[in-house]
């Protein structure tokens, strides 16, 4: 028979203090860890969203991003000549979005409008909607004749001046009004923190002449190495690359903070491992009698050894939910929302931190790991008392 | 017996806690004071930068739409006399990498004439200003560059723009700054890049940004409403704000770096006083009887608080110096670079980080060891030894 569990249960309420202080340690520690773990989960989901295997993104040869790329027409033009991708089932031609990067300065809502972010205006023709079939407009889209624009979620969650309705200044000089008519949703992808209108409307309204970049989906069954050589190649001299390729490059900047955040929280872990041994350390001292009259009742060493590590893990999973709950807590007073720029886009990706069940779940099984590593060393000096020498003890 | 003996004495008694303790105290040390010498860093750097007065003159919608270059003079007719103003230097955006590598550099054209006075923080002596004066293709270059590449002063270089045309031009370089928050940078003169353009079939001399050197602190106000209104209901609105406004926008979109190290060296003050507090307690709960011996043969109550106080003191600044001194090292052995837009600097232990964080193990010691030195000052001489530990 094992050790009852309410036996170790109360037994952390036998030293209240030194148990309140090691589970708010651990409290510390975990709400931290919850956090860059939402950050970066938050971060990948959005990532993964554009991994797209079917989805070219054509840019300029030596541009490094949408932003930055500027593609003549004519030199857009040649791509009609690229085969093994998709193509339009009326007419027979390749299906291509050219669409063009700019963007506007518009104020965070998360500070107030202290500070500007820089989001994205991307001029579309109707053929994006095939290219990228994961944006789902949620009502109606702009007009062709009109100056309107439609808004991902995530843009209009945090940036001001994004609702239905509302107008925003776009253009070279910031002087054409286009009316915001509807959002959209990109399933969480980085297009939702983009506003999107019509091509020719806001070429014309910026001064431009050239794309910015121009979108192809492969055929069934073809090889994205053939066509992007086909791309980059003498007869079209343009850069092509898969929308993976195209956001890993993008996330660089984004995988430096991640690095030196979880450094910093894997550091902080190792201290709690040892702020847990301490702890367990001075238990097993305070109690060797207790646990050597167990011993002497027909315990094995082994289950004393069990009963020790599963107290430790019961002390830090107390202080793994606490530390759940303050993150959430915390989430909930700051606010939840992000956005942070890709590599070179010089346009800003908003998301937002959510405490999701999978995420409880890790951050509570860092918490265990944390416990066992910490109560192992305390458990096994137990285990190996001399029982005779302990019952003798004061 | 000396205080100093029992301490030692006292720390070697338990040698196991003690270890276990520096260490859970150590390693949020280290944490902290990378944390707390970058927030400082960056503290410094803004103080730094509202002393030089640069104020940012960019176009209302983003700093992409580029402003035409005639805004100068007109921005320089705001103040003929020159009692606001001292220089205006207009500055584009090249972001130019070396040839087969993935890093854009900060690197930037401005104004030949002006550029040594309005960033007259990187230093530059006579003698580089005249380099640069007589050299068309001269680079001015920061740390991160000069040290990733292998460069040195007097090089010739060669970097490849990732914006329209794409232009691959050649420079030398006159100057290596040493300021860390320029460690990203690489300037060069505009007049070079507006040529170039030219020859590539581009004539383009439009400015991404103005930065204007002003007087005085008041002037950079006036001016910053007088140049927002001149240009107000043009097809050229601008937006001016000062370098550390400028530079907040982008904080946030860099993930907020900031931010995160200050909120880690908040969380890790109260992880280390929790350690050190709780290490304390048990010291003290394993110790009541000792602690009433020394009341029975004479000590002095204010003797007992101050032994359990200084124990407490000498554990927190032990395990501080035990975490600072390796994260000292280690960053400086393998610094974390941290590059991108803006004065983003390198992670590093500075002098006044060591001097903060061995000032809050101070007060940690202190308030860790407060509860139990009073305990053990109010000690009940006689209950406290019939009590069993």
């Amino acid at each position: 028979m094992a050790l009852p569990l309410t036996y170790h249960w109360r037994n952390l309420f036998v030293r209240k203090t030194t148990t309140v202080l090691t589970v708010l340690v651990i409290t510390s520690v975990v709400s931290v860890f919850a956090y860059m773990l939402g950050f970066s989960e938050s971060l990948q989901h959005s990532l993964s969203v554009a991994r797209d295997p079917h989805k070219l993104i054509v840019l300029k040869s030596g541009a490094t991003a949408e932003s930055n790329s500027a593609i003549p027409v004519d030199e857009y033009n040649k791509l009609s000549q690229v085969t093994n991708v998709a193509r339009d089932e009326a007419t027979g031609q390749v299906l291509v979005s050219p669409e063009m990067m700019v963007q506007v300065s518009l104020p965070r809502l998360r500070d107030g409008g202290r500070t500007n972010a820089n989001v994205a205006v991307r001029g579309v023709t109707l053929d994006a909607f095939r290219i990228h079939p994961n944006i789902r407009p949620l009502g109606r889209i702009f007009s062709t004749a009109e100056r309107e624009v439609i808004v991902g979620l995530a843009a209009a969650q945090q940036f001001a001046g994004l609702q239905i309705g509302d107008t925003i200044n776009l253009g070279y000089g910031a002087d054409r009004a286009y009316k915001v008519v509807g959002h959209f949703s990109a399933d969480g992808g980085p297009m939702e923190s983009e506003i999107w209108g019509y091509l020719p409307s806001l070429m014309n309204s910026y001064n431009r002449t050239m794309y910015s970049s121009a979108n192809l989906r492969l055929a069934d069954g073809s090889d994205a190495r053939q066509i992007i050589g086909q791309i980059e190649g003498p007869a079209i001299q343009l850069a092509a690359q898969t929308e993976e390729e195209y956001w890993e490059s993008q996330s660089r900047l984004m995988k430096v903070y991640l690095f030196v955040a979880y450094l910093l929280v894997a550091i902080m872990s190792l201290a709690a491992v040892f702020a847990i041994a301490n702890t367990m350390f001075s238990v097993v001292a305070g109690r060797s009698r207790e646990l050597a009259m167990l011993r002497t009742i027909g315990f094995s060493s082994a289950q004393i050894l069990l009963g020790l590590v599963i107290e430790a893990v019961m002390l830090a999973l107390v202080g793994g939910m606490l530390g759940c709950v303050a993150c959430w807590a915390w989430l909930q007073a700051v606010g939840n929302t992000k956005d942070m720029f890709g590599a070179t886009t010089f346009t800003t990706m908003a998301f937002k931190i959510q405490m999701t069940p999978l995420l409880i779940a890790k951050a509570l099984g860092l918490v265990v790991v944390v416990g066992v590593i910490g109560a192992l060393v305390p458990a096994l000096r137990a285990a190996r008392m001399q029982v005779v020498t302990a019952l003798r003890e004061p | 017996m000396t205080l100093t003996y029992v301490l030692m004495q006292n720390l070697r008694r338990n040698t196991l806690r003690v270890v276990l303790t520096a260490v859970a105290f150590a390693l949020p040390m280290a944490v902290f004071v990378a944390a707390i010498s970058f927030v400082v860093a960056l503290a410094q750097i803004s103080a730094d930068m509202e002393k030089e007065l640069r104020l940012g003159v960019h176009h209302k919608t983003t700093l992409t739409n580029p402003l035409p270059a005639g805004m100068r003079s007109k921005i320089e007719a705001l103040d003929p006399d020159r009692r606001r103003i001292a220089a205006v230097c207009g500055m584009r955006w090249f972001g130019g990498r070396v040839p087969d590598t993935q890093n854009t550099l900060t690197s930037i054209a401005g104004d030949p004439d002006t550029f040594p006075l309005v960033y007259s923080d990187v230093g530059m002596t006579a003698q580089d200003i005249e380099a640069w004066q007589r050299d068309r293709r001269a680079c001015v270059v920061g740390r991160n560059p000069v040290d990733t590449y292998g460069w040195k002063q007097g090089d010739r270089v060669t970097l490849v723009s990732t914006v329209p045309p794409y232009l691959q031009l050649e420079f030398n370089i006159v100057k290596i700054v040493e300021n860390r928050e320029r460690a990203n940078f690489f300037w060069f003169r505009r007049d070079y890049l507006v040529e170039s353009m030219k020859d590539a079939g581009v004539d383009d001399a439009r400015c991404n940004i103005f930065w204007i050197k002003c007087k005085s602190a008041e002037g950079l106000r006036t001016l910053q409403q007088d140049i927002d209104a001149l240009f107000a209901n043009s097809p050229d609105e601008t937006k001016s704000e000062d370098e550390n406004a400028f530079v907040a926008n982008f904080t946030q979109a860099m993930g907020n770096i900031p931010g995160l190290m200050q909120t880690m060296a908040m969380v890790v003050v109260v992880i280390v006083a929790l350690v050190a507090g709780n290490a304390m307690m048990m010291s003290f709960r394993e110790r009541t009887r000792e602690l009433a011996v020394f009341k029975a043969i004479g000590f002095q109550s204010g003797r007992v608080f101050l032994i359990v106080l200084s124990e407490s003191i000498m554990l927190a600044m032990g395990g501080a110096l035990l975490g600072v001194v390796p994260a000292a090292v280690l960053l400086w052995l393998l610094p974390i670079r941290l590059t991108g837009i803006g004065p983003m600097i390198a992670l590093e232990v500075t002098r006044l980080g060591v001097i903060g964080s061995m000032a809050i193990a101070l007060c940690v010691g202190v308030v860790a060891g407060l509860w139990p030195a009073f305990q053990a000052m109010r000690l009940q001489t006689t209950d406290a030894l019939r009590k069993v530990a």
